[in-house]
């Protein structure tokens, strides 16, 4: 869990990166020939977000996990704004193959954020699970280790699979154990493996670098770079394997547990001395949402949150991991399953016992409609709608406009995406499908000249007098 | 809503013309009433008490030494100011009051240090700027980057032109409760708080903003409006207006849709949460069709100031009776005013923290959405200081310290009191979008 033992093996470190060059050196006749088997474990996955207006593809890399030719992407590989209906045409490339095959979206995990996509049986035979090169020892790399992976060009080079090789210079805990190499070593969400070319994690979206940039006038400015096609930085093995079963039931990724606590802070050690905590971690809860399972367990502003199930929060580098790790504590579960928060509350130490419900509707998940003459895309008011512009749950109705098309009669009237419309032509807008016949009622009436929206934009409000002709 | 962009402007003596002998008495009069205002003034933006000096116009108004100028260039933070008359003498000056609404302040000359040294000086005389027209010849006196004695002339572009805004005389509202002259004399910055004159040298305003980078569009506030300022300003030395809460926003092009004639009522664009108008019931999208029985009449833009004005100059508490239509439905609503405040609270700084801090006031936390006006907004840190190393940055708000909730400046004061007096590791509570973070100050 903590930092302790790699630090112990700090120690035998010159001696283990000697070995390890010894070992690299026996081993590196077979890399080529490990390289190859273990391309059968990636892949490029395409897909279409597909929107009324426009089509964005995007490229991503994918680990095979199964026999079934279920492949894991990263979070970070689809935007999490996109509704899972405008996820569109996956297709699958093997590496340095230029034809593609179709595949289907499982949808995403929260507790790891992975989507899921399985490819068609038709080229089921030509992947080869990570699971295959898993570790029989289940050893985790140690300082120093060589490690390698495999990068893929572009889609015009077909994908074309490249070899990248470090050694293992940091192992940290961010909540999961990250392994850290000296340089790239594998496109995001593609496998790492050791010498023997066993599986010993799966490479992350990569960390900011910090550069300088000189101007002209040889003004420094700092900047941070961060490389999209190549990452130094992989979740362990065991962070991945146990996990890869979490293939989600629905295409919505639900059931999702939700707790309800907004805005986690982490605690610093000098407040932790200051309250008397010791060595303790914690987090700070900023607000406790309206109907949730937090605030039915009698939860409050402002309690700092120090442990969960009676397990104290552990000490994480950098601090701000710390929510990260509580999320993942309320993600890992189910809802309906309990959870027992143990909170400070001024001087006092509070348990709790929530009863984790059913995640609100999600942005991903909110219906949404386009009207092409008018010029917006509206979308359901859903649940984090509320929690954004601070609305009580007795004031939800109306809807959010998704997007605004340029020079429409709406982009023209003053109408921006994210304005909350509350009324059309005067008349409150209850619900998304109230909206819809509303507008659709407006598109559809030829000698309609005009129509009139009440706005929210922030606190302020604004009516806006759209003209149609 | 064009931006504006408020320049700060140096003013300047004018020494009358030797040969003005195309101008009139009263113009030459008027010169002799143009001074130069040298202010030193305290900023509390990086976390410390720093000092910074700048200049601008000003016009005396009477014999016993009030001087006009803009509130941009002579505000409450000024710790010095100085006036330098026509003769080129420089004299002492206080601040009389200050007004960031209609962008006014007044000051008044060291009286007893101007008879000591026997400094003369004659005084302007307003005209009226209600009968100014398009086209009339104006002059604007000021000293634009720095070249004093500069005269300028042009005409009255516009007699009424709206422009309000929010963050307008260093970061306080202004231009709600007037429209403004338009010229095309030349203004640069260092006209600011000039007159601006007719040929017979009577102030029909006081030259305020341009548009940089623009060619020639200056604004003026019009002596009708400065008059009035003027006299509650040297009577009580400030301007206490009503509050509602309303966004008011003209009905052109929308009288059909709410079913109303022309130049009938206001519309309500906007109602500010928690304000007087959102308790009774107020909502946006309705109309107000009079104030406590007199119709208003807001189809353009232009009308809206005088409607503002008209609530903002009920006494503060007082009920005001408001027939509003919503839908096909007119209601009478009773709206009991509120004091109105703007936005930017008290400043201070706390020199050993490194962090200097801006009082919520009951507007921003409205704006913000916050609780209630509990705590002070970070206006900057040291770097390097205790604040600075314990986390906080700019825009934080400190709700609390040692567990204490900061009601008020006084009470941070007093908090910062104890930690001089004794030193230790005290504990700020922060919020920052949102969320709250709990952050150790050490000596």
């Amino acid at each position: 869990m903590s930092l302790r033992p790699a630090f112990g093996r700090q120690a035998i470190l010159i001696c283990c990166s000697f070995l390890g060059l010894v070992a690299a050196l026996r081993a590196t006749p077979d890399l080529e020939s490990l390289f190859q088997e273990r391309l059968k474990s990636v892949v490029a996955v395409e897909y279409v977000t597909e929107t009324e207006v426009d089509r964005r593809p995007t490229i991503t890399m994918g680990t095979v996990i199964d026999g079934n030719g279920t492949i894991i992407l990263q979070s970070s590989a689809i935007d999490s704004r996109a509704a899972i209906s405008q996820l569109k045409d996956f297709r699958i490339y093997l590496p340095g193959d230029g034809t593609s095959t179709p595949a289907r979206y499982l949808g995403q995990d929260a507790f790891t954020g992975w989507h899921f996509v399985r490819a068609d049986p038709a080229i089921r035979d030509r992947l080869t699970p990570i699971t295959a090169f898993a570790p029989k020892s289940g050893a985790a790399p140690r300082l120093a280790d060589f490690v390698w992976g495999i990068g893929l060009r572009n889609k015009d080079e077909d994908f074309l699979p490249y070899l990248m090789q470090s050694h293992l210079a940091l192992i940290e805990a961010l909540p999961q154990k990250t392994g850290i190499a000296q340089q790239e070593i594998a496109a995001p969400g593609l496998p790492v493996f050791d010498r023997d070319g066993d599986f010993v994690g799966l490479a992350l979206s990569s960390f900011g670098q910090s550069f300088l940039q000189f101007g002209r006038g040889g003004h420094a400015q700092p900047v941070t770079l961060v490389n999209v096609e190549e990452s130094s930085a992989f979740a362990l093995a065991d962070e991945v394997l146990p996990y890869l079963g979490r293939i989600p039931a629905s295409i919505s990724g639900r059931p999702i547990a939700w707790l309800g606590a907004f805005g986690l802070e982490p605690m610093d050690r000098d407040v932790a001395k200051f309250l008397n905590l010791g060595s303790q971690s914690g987090a700070v809860v900023s607000e406790v949402l309206e109907g949730s399972p937090a605030e039915k367990a009698g939860l409050r502003p402002r309690d700092i949150i120090l442990a969960i199930d009676g397990k104290p929060i552990p000490q994480l580098r950098p601090n701000t991991v710390v929510p990260a790790y509580i999320d993942r504590e309320v993600d890992r579960r189910r809802p309906g399953d309990r959870m027992t928060l143990t909170v400070l509350r001024g001087t006092e130490h509070v348990e709790l016992t929530a009863v984790l419900g059913d995640e609100p509707t999600l942005l991903r998940e909110a219906q949404r409609k386009y009207f092409d003459r008018l010029g917006l895309i509206v979308r359901e008011f859903v649940y984090g709608d509320a929690v954004v512009r601070r609305i009580k749950t007795a004031e939800r109705s109306g809807v959010v406009v998704q997007y605004v098309k340029p020079n429409s009669p709406v982009d023209i009237a003053g109408l921006r995406e994210e304005d909350w419309i509350r009324e059309i032509d005067g008349t409150e807008v209850r619900t998304f499908a109230d909206a819809v016949q509303k507008l659709t009622a407006i598109e559809a009436d030829e000698m309609r000249t005009e129509f009139v929206l009440l706005v929210r934009r922030g606190t302020d409000t604004a009516v806006l007098r759209v003209k149609l002709r | 809503m064009l931006p504006a962009v408020l320049t700060i402007m140096l003013a300047l003596v004018v020494m009358p013309f030797a040969r003005a002998a195309g101008m009139s008495r009263g113009f030459n009069r008027l010169l002799d009433a143009v001074v130069r205002i040298d202010v030193r003034e305290v900023e509390f933006d990086g976390g410390s008490r720093r000092y910074s000096a700048s200049i601008g116009s000003g016009v005396i108004l009477s014999d016993d030494g009030l001087v006009l100028t803009n509130a941009h260039v002579a505000s409450p933070r000024a710790v010095e100011l100085s006036v330098t008359l026509a003769n080129l003498e420089r004299v002492g000056a206080r601040l009389v009051g200050w007004d960031h609404w209609t962008d006014l302040a007044l000051l008044r000359i060291d009286m007893a240090d101007a008879k000591q040294r026997h400094l003369h000086f004659t005084h302007a005389v307003f005209g009226d700027s209600n009968v100014v027209y398009p086209g009339e010849v104006v002059y604007a006196v000021g000293t634009p980057y720095g070249l004093t004695r500069t005269v300028t002339r042009g005409i009255i572009s516009n007699t009424a032109r709206p422009f309000a805004d929010t963050a307008g005389v260093e970061g306080y509202e202004t231009g709600m409760f007037n429209t403004w002259l338009q010229t095309d004399a030349a203004i640069n910055p260092g006209n600011s708080g000039g007159p601006l004159v007719t040929g017979d040298g009577k102030v029909i305003g006081i030259t305020s903003r341009s548009y940089l980078g623009a060619n020639n569009l200056g604004f003026a506030i019009p002596s009708a409006t400065a008059k009035h300022v003027v006299d509650l300003l040297s009577r009580d030395g400030k301007i206490t207006r009503s509050y509602i809460g309303v966004v008011p926003r003209s009905l052109q092009d929308l009288e059909a849709f709410y079913s109303l004639a022309s130049n009938t009522g206001v519309l309500i664009d906007s109602v500010d949460p928690g304000s007087p108008a959102a308790r009774a019931g107020l909502r946006a999208g309705d109309v107000i069709l009079t104030v406590n029985g007199a119709k208003v009449d807001g189809r353009f833009p232009e009308q809206l100031p005088g409607i503002e004005l008209l609530i903002a100059s009920q006494p503060v508490g007082s009920t005001l009776a408001l027939s509003v239509k919503r839908g096909v439905e007119v209601r009478s609503y009773s709206v009991v005013t509120e004091k109105l405040e703007s936005r930017v609270g008290e400043e201070w700084a706390f020199e050993n923290w490194g962090l200097s801090v801006r009082k919520v006031s009951r507007a921003y936390a409205r704006e913000n959405q916050l609780d209630d006006d509990t705590g002070v907004i970070v206006l900057g840190v040291r770097s390097g200081f205790p604040a600075d190393t314990a986390g906080l940055s700019r825009g934080d708000i400190i709700t609390k310290i040692n567990q204490r909730p900061i009601s008020s400046l006084d009470r941070m004061k007093a908090e910062y009191a104890g930690y001089t007096a004794k030193p230790a590791p005290t504990l700020f509570e922060v919020q920052r979008d949102r969320r709250v973070s709990l952050y150790i100050v050490k000596p």
